[in-house]
């Protein structure tokens, strides 16, 4: 009797929801381990690492004072303007990819060979892009040989050899290995755009400019939100191959992003204390990026 | 408004398929036209074409006597209401019901002025803030509706706009349907592959098949007098039952040979229909025009057997069969080479209160008044006009 009473109220405690929440952090326990292994506690160490002395083997703690030296290196700067002269390129990396989207998309003739010449770029690796483009800006390059084609034959460019061009050079050079891949996303948009739409808008008076405006872009703009994101964090953090096939980050540091100065910073000059904390820079900035997409898209629905 | 004339159009999809093949039809002004046939008929892309969606390969098209073969759809001034509403999705039902307007430049005053006359006449008006997908299939397809109808258009093009509604819904929108083309006097062509609907609502009912148009007219003369087999196959349910058999010359007058049974044609026939005697005929008689007797053997009677019984509520099918010589049951004549195919067993109407079970015998009469001939090879009506 004793134990009876004593055993039911327990049983009774375990009602059916009770259970669920405690399946629910089971299962959950895996995902939890993966994100503290991976992400929080990679991150809390470039935190630690950011605060010391560190050549890749032994480390000496210092304290937050590094941030202030670090902060102070004009280098890191001229890395951010460049990184924020680089956005300059993400209207060109979307508008161009979704101007040749809807042209395929009214099936010009050959569309199908066209849609295989844009998105090759995308299956070719980026040392290979980065190589072509330098041999197309080179003072011998392709580019010279267009411009002399066309009789300015004492015109002569070398943008990636001046200071001035150099990040220009590298911008186009980023457009154009975005363009498969953010034309093939549109395309797939217009490919969900229900035909009918069109016709109806057709047939209420929209002419062709009407239609792209107030049927095709709205329909798009969620593509057109997950390119952006997917380009500027492509630009934050994908344009060192480029970078290193083309310019090394020079002429001077004129191309020198975030990126390829954790690079410079923890390879080249052995102070990987600092590259932990411009790796932590960049990495607040990209969250910015993000969480601000996040809101715009939220704001949305 | 104005009237729209179908002459000679043909449309071709790439080298050999004919869409549709010389259609020539005249819609009145204000007149209500219902296009209808089964799937791949034409009659979609009859509309089409007038909505100016797709190029007409040869013919004339003409729309209040302009001829608009070349012309854009956006110049037509026709609104169509499509299968699926294409309602802009990221529009609200006012700026759905507006764009058009918006599109002509009218003024922001006007367009809600008409978007609110349209709304009123439709009962949308507690909806016009909201988008698309938060109302219900009825509601989105009186917004295509009502983003036909704020346009005043020449006239209003139709395609299947009550296919994607549940039963109930569709009787209703079909009155209401009609009731607003009344109301507007607008001419509209409206394409179904349903003969109810086609039946109910056109003031004449255009019969299409494999691109061809097969009559016009009014849908009780559509009925009572199918031009072709097609036709009289096609509208009404059940179908029309199509028996083939051998004409010949009887001891008092002309008699259907329908296996080992003798159906007497009744005089009157001769006159108005061009039977010719000896070939093969397909006689047609409507479900309800077969007639269940009771007792005694009656000149002009055939002997059938239940076959199968279908309790619909309000009335009761029964499939019969012919009998032959021997007592056993023969089901009716289906030749393959038919131009329809017709169901194997002759369908009668009877009271939902008629004792019938399968397995009983039932000596049947056709109402002979409502005979209808056909020839055998061609399937054209033997009336003549």
């Amino acid at each position: 009797m004793s134990s009876a009473t004593a055993t039911a109220p327990r049983r009774r405690r375990l009602t059916l929801s009770r259970r669920r929440q405690l399946a629910g952090a089971v299962f959950a326990l895996p995902a939890i381990g993966l994100v503290l292994g991976f992400i929080v506690v990679p991150i809390g160490q470039a935190v630690y690492y950011s605060m010391t002395q560190w050549d890749g083997v032994s480390s000496t703690w210092i304290g937050p004072s590094t941030w202030n030296q670090a902060l102070h290196n004009p280098t890191l700067w001229t890395a951010l303007r460049n990184n924020a002269l680089l956005l300059l390129s993400v209207p060109f990396a979307l508008g161009l990819p979704l101007a040749i989207a809807v042209l395929l998309h009214q099936r010009v003739a050959g569309w199908r060979i066209f849609r295989s010449i844009y998105f090759l770029p995308t299956a070719i690796s980026w040392v290979v892009l980065g190589l072509v483009a330098q041999r197309f800006f080179a003072y011998q390059g392709t580019l010279n040989s267009i411009i002399h084609f066309f009789g300015f034959s004492h015109t002569n460019t070398n943008m990636l050899g001046y200071e001035s061009t150099a990040l220009s050079a590298l911008g186009i050079t980023f457009i154009f290995t975005m363009v498969g891949t953010n034309t093939m996303l549109f395309l797939t948009g217009l490919a969900t755009l229900d035909p009918s739409l069109e016709e109806a808008a057709r047939i209420d008076g929209a002419g062709r400019w009407r239609i792209f405006r107030y049927i095709t872009l709205p329909h798009l703009s969620r593509f057109i939100q997950l390119a952006f994101v997917m380009t500027v964090i492509a630009l934050f953090s994908a344009l060192f191959s480029l970078i290193f096939v083309m310019t090394g980050g020079g002429p001077g540091y004129a191309t020198t992003t975030m990126e390829f100065l954790i690079y410079q910073t923890g390879f080249n000059q052995g102070d990987f204390g600092t590259a932990a904390l411009y790796g932590l820079i960049l990495f607040i900035l990209t969250a910015i990026v993000g969480v601000v997409q996040l809101r715009l898209i939220g704001a949305d629905e | 408004m104005a009237e729209i004339t179908f002459d000679g159009v043909t449309k071709i999809f790439g080298d050999d398929v004919r869409a549709v093949d010389d259609l020539t039809l005249h819609v009145a002004d204000g007149e209500f036209m219902v296009l209808v046939g089964p799937s791949g008929c034409g009659k979609t892309t009859a509309l089409r074409m007038l909505a100016g969606l797709e190029e007409i390969t040869s013919g004339t098209l003409s729309i209040g006597g302009t001829i608009v073969n070349d012309v854009l759809p956006k110049d037509r001034d026709v609104a169509m209401v499509f299968q699926n509403y294409a309602l802009y999705p990221h529009m609200s039902v006012a700026q759905n019901m507006g764009f058009a307007l918006k599109v002509r430049h009218e003024s922001k005053d006007e367009i809600a002025r008409k978007v609110g006359e349209a709304a009123a006449i439709l009962r949308l008006t507690d909806y016009l803030d909201r988008r698309p997908k938060a109302l219900s299939g009825g509601q989105r397809q009186r917004v295509a509706m009502g983003r036909a109808i704020v346009r005043s258009p020449q006239a209003f093009l139709m395609d299947e706009p009550l296919s994607n509604l549940d039963a109930q819904l569709r009787v209703e929108m079909r009155l209401e349907i009609a009731r607003i083309q009344r109301l507007l006097g607008v001419a509209t062509v409206y394409v179904t592959h349903d003969q109810i609907e086609a039946m109910t609502m056109g003031d004449r009912v255009a019969v299409m098949r494999g691109g061809q148009l097969q009559q016009v007219d009014t849908p009780q003369d559509l009925y009572d007098h199918p031009a072709n087999e097609f036709v009289a196959g096609f509208m009404g349910s059940p179908p029309m039952n199509l028996l083939r058999g051998g004409l010949e010359n009887g001891a008092d007058g002309a008699v259907v040979v329908l296996g080992a049974q003798r159906l007497a044609v009744p005089p009157r026939y001769n006159a108005s229909h061009d039977l010719g005697l000896g070939g093969a005929v397909v006689v047609g008689i409507r479900p309800e025009d077969v007639e269940v007797l009771s007792g005694a053997e009656v000149a002009g009677s055939i002997t059938t057997r239940v076959e199968r019984r279908e309790a619909l509520g309000a009335e009761i099918l029964v499939h019969l069969s012919l009998l032959d010589a021997e007592g056993t049951s023969a089901f009716v004549v289906n030749d393959a080479g038919a131009v329809v195919t017709r169901p194997s067993t002759l369908v009668a109407k009877m009271g939902p209160r008629a004792e019938v079970r399968v397995g009983d015998t039932l000596r049947v009469r056709f109402n002979p008044e409502r005979f209808h001939f056909f020839a055998a090879d061609s399937g054209v009506s033997l009336r003549q006009a």
